[in-house]
């Protein structure tokens, strides 16, 4: 495969941008004050961009980018880490966690764009990143190569369309992707276009060989459910989030649980706890030291924890938009579209910035 | 700046009323959408689509060219009716696939149309039968469908003796009388998404307060032009004319596609002004209830002697320049409504949770 962009048009993109850091001097960031998490935003002023959150939420840095981001992935040993656009989007910026390096942009291959997510390697040598060959309906994983500027080096299938998060499983070979099942093409916008046929699943794919390992679908009746975020539990289950395009009232489940050699479920929840979550879960993420899982609803405005050992549901907080979520000591940080910010112990915080739907958690 | 009621609103205290009796104003405004827009806009819809099936079976029974004119007629009342009630995505219209089933749209792998061609080269009877025509492809069944079966390829035979192809339209014009019966009566249910509607608060499953009712009710504007802009205009309107695909553009062969564009913003006007958006406002925040009808007015403005066809309206500049013109008019109106609106009445415009990410 032909190099995507040389390093002369990585410079050339990256300028037309005025890609830069914002905000705080180097100097000034305090060992205590060490960045541990990353969000995107949109601020007051319509701009958009990435920051880094210290442990109690206060703001590092910040990195503009070019449009609106969304999640973040990192090579958490070579202290970087690339912001994807949101679907349908072209454009990924990789920076540097230290800021010894200005950020620098990639664009989506031709016929292809990004959905938003991505994962490195265990050595950080390779990115991968979930995408879309538009004219053919077919989700990929678009891989690139960490160590020549993230060139695109290839691509394979996720079996599935609209492959939106995925991530590695602790045997560091196994990616799992969610296929949100969702038709799109930009053309369009993010208009759905097949939502009385579409069909999604969750899929294991061995990054080494591009290959599928197992492929897990829900009920046919529940063909409308779409699972689209996910987070590995301790025990190496992984945990998923849907969004749910059927009728308004017919609240199904949206956490469920996956592991190659193990049936696909979906949580039973007492009475009609599944109608607060509005249809619709935005993250995921697991603690593997409480040994708790979370999930936000920005829609039902709820953040919602389950014992991942008895997948009992064992707490509820009512937090208007709240959708960012990452494991911290005892319990999950979280940020709302609001502004707010809430580490998991210790005071709230509140910024004027508009956070994106996540939040990466950058020390584990 | 917000008024200390629906600051109040935003702090989450339940209001049911004000000191006056009144009801609050998210509560004022979801009551009016669904007494003035939601409930006569569906009926409006059940009654032409009645009158596209009686029509259609009249050119059945008696083929000829002044009754294709007059089904005809009738398919464009109730694609125009639907044009401008389709900002409501949520409610009965999502269930059982009804919004696909009336207009499975873009089509952009062409295999609706290729099924809707398969049942007439095969005269695949079943598709006669509206009860048998719910149960196949939404794709066969809707508004999309029935654009090929009048105007499409061989729609010539409609007017003369073979009646099988009629026999589909009827059908189809039957299906959609019974699907928007359905949601009518959904809608009609004060026990249903209605009462919710009407009614939020913490026993409610769906809209536990009153800004989550408020916000779904502005939900319909913001999804509403958004799919104005980045489905109908832009699924055949390119950034120069070198682009334009005028068989992309919506119910091209009818001539149907800047009408239902008109319908869509007179619907969503509609919704603005008889939901009274405009009427909570504080003195400071008016200018924006103003610039959204003066939106609104320059849009409907550029649009009113545009050409019917799309093909003949792309290849005049002038006129495709009005629909270009539109376009930017409908991302004004995004942003006064997603931006403006929304902060006046103290709800986020629900940034993280637009649909799907």
């Amino acid at each position: 495969m032909a190099p995507l962009l040389d390093r002369r048009d990585l410079l050339a993109a990256t300028g037309a941008w005025l890609l830069a850091w914002i905000g705080t001097p180097r100097a000034l960031a305090r060992p205590e004050q060490q960045a541990a998490f990353a969000a995107a935003y949109k601020d007051s002023d319509g701009r958009f961009g990435v920051a880094l959150l210290a442990d109690d939420g206060t703001i590092c840095a910040r990195v503009a980018l070019p449009d609106r981001g969304h999640d973040i992935a990192c090579d958490r040993a070579a202290r970087r880490a690339v912001a994807f656009a949101r679907r349908p989007g072209y454009f990924a910026v990789i920076f540097d966690l230290n800021r010894r390096a200005e950020p620098v942009t990639i664009q989506a291959a031709p016929g292809r764009h990004f959905f938003g997510h991505g994962v490195f390697s265990p050595d950080g040598r390779l990115l991968y990143a979930t995408e879309n060959d538009f004219e053919a309906a077919r989700g990929l994983i678009g891989v690139y190569d960490a160590t020549d500027g993230f060139r695109r080096v290839g691509e394979f299938d996720t079996h599935g369309m609209d492959p939106h998060e995925l991530l590695l499983m602790p045997d560091g070979r196994t990616l799992a992707v969610a296929n949100g099942g969702i038709e799109t093409h930009p053309d369009f916008g993010r208009a759905k276009l097949n939502l009385a046929t579409m069909r999604p699943s969750l899929v294991f794919l061995d990054r080494i060989h591009g290959t599928l390992v197992e492929k897990h679908r829900l009920a046919a009746d529940l063909h409308q459910l779409s699972i689209r975020h996910m987070a590995i539990d301790g025990a190496g289950r992984c945990w998923f989030g849907c969004q749910y395009e059927g009728a308004t009232g017919d609240a199904p489940p949206l956490v469920g649980l996956a592991r190659p050699g193990d049936a696909i479920r979906l949580l039973d929840l007492p009475g009609k706890a599944w109608a607060g979550f509005g249809n619709y879960v935005g993250s995921v993420a697991c603690n593997r030291v409480t040994d708790r899982v979370a999930v936000t609803s920005p829609r039902g405005n709820l953040l919602a924890t389950f014992d991942a050992a008895s997948g009992r549901l064992v707490g509820r907080k009512r937090l208007n938009e709240v959708c960012g979520l990452a494991a911290q000591a005892g319990g999950f940080f979280a940020t709302t579209g609001t502004g707010d910010i809430r580490p998991a112990r210790g005071a709230p915080g509140h910024v004027n910035l508009v956070w994106d739907n996540h939040v990466l958690r950058l020390d584990g | 700046m917000i008024r200390p009621l629906v600051l109040a609103l935003c702090l989450g205290l339940a209001l049911p009323a004000t000191a006056f009796g009144e009801p609050a104003p998210a509560v004022a405004i979801a009551r009016a959408a669904i007494d003035a827009v939601i409930r006569p806009g569906y009926a409006r819809l059940q009654t032409a689509a009645e009158t596209l099936e009686k029509d259609v079976r009249a050119l059945c029974d008696a083929p000829g060219p002044a009754q294709l004119e007059t089904a005809r007629a009738a398919f464009r009342d109730t694609a125009l009716a639907w044009a401008s009630i389709e900002m409501v995505g949520f409610g009965p219209v999502r269930a059982q696939n009804r919004l696909e089933r009336i207009l499975f749209w873009p089509d952009r792998r062409g295999i609706g149309l290729r099924q809707v061609q398969a049942i007439l080269a095969t005269r695949d009877d079943t598709a006669t039968d509206a009860a048998a025509l719910a149960q196949k492809s939404v794709a066969v069944q809707g508004l999309g469908a029935l654009d090929y079966v009048l105007y499409g390829t061989g729609a010539e035979e409609l007017a003369g003796a073979d009646g099988f192809r009629c026999r589909y339209g009827a059908a189809i014009g039957a299906n959609l009388a019974k699907i928007a019966a359905d949601i009518t009566a959904g809608w009609a249910d004060n026990d249903g998404i209605a009462g919710q509607l009407a009614e939020p608060g913490p026993d409610n499953a769906l809209f536990r307060d009153q800004s989550e009712a408020l916000g779904e009710v502005t939900d319909m504007l913001i999804h509403g032009l958004e799919q104005l802009r980045d489905v109908r205009l832009n699924g055949f309107l390119g950034e120069t004319p070198d682009k334009d695909r005028p068989k992309r553009a919506l119910l091209w062969r009818a001539g149907l596609t800047v009408a239902t564009i008109r319908a869509n913003l007179d619907g969503l006007r509609d919704l603005f002004d008889k939901a009274g958006f405009a009427d909570h406002l504080a003195a400071e925040d008016r200018w924006i209830a103003a610039s959204i009808r003066f939106e609104f007015a320059q849009a409907d403005g550029a649009l009113s002697d545009v050409p019917e066809r799309i093909a003949d309206t792309l290849a005049d500049a002038q006129a495709r320049e009005k629909l270009a013109f539109v376009r930017v008019v409908s991302s004004s109106l995004s942003q006064l409504v997603s931006e403006h609106l929304t902060a006046a009445y103290g709800l986020t415009a629900g940034f993280s949770s637009l649909d799907g990410d």
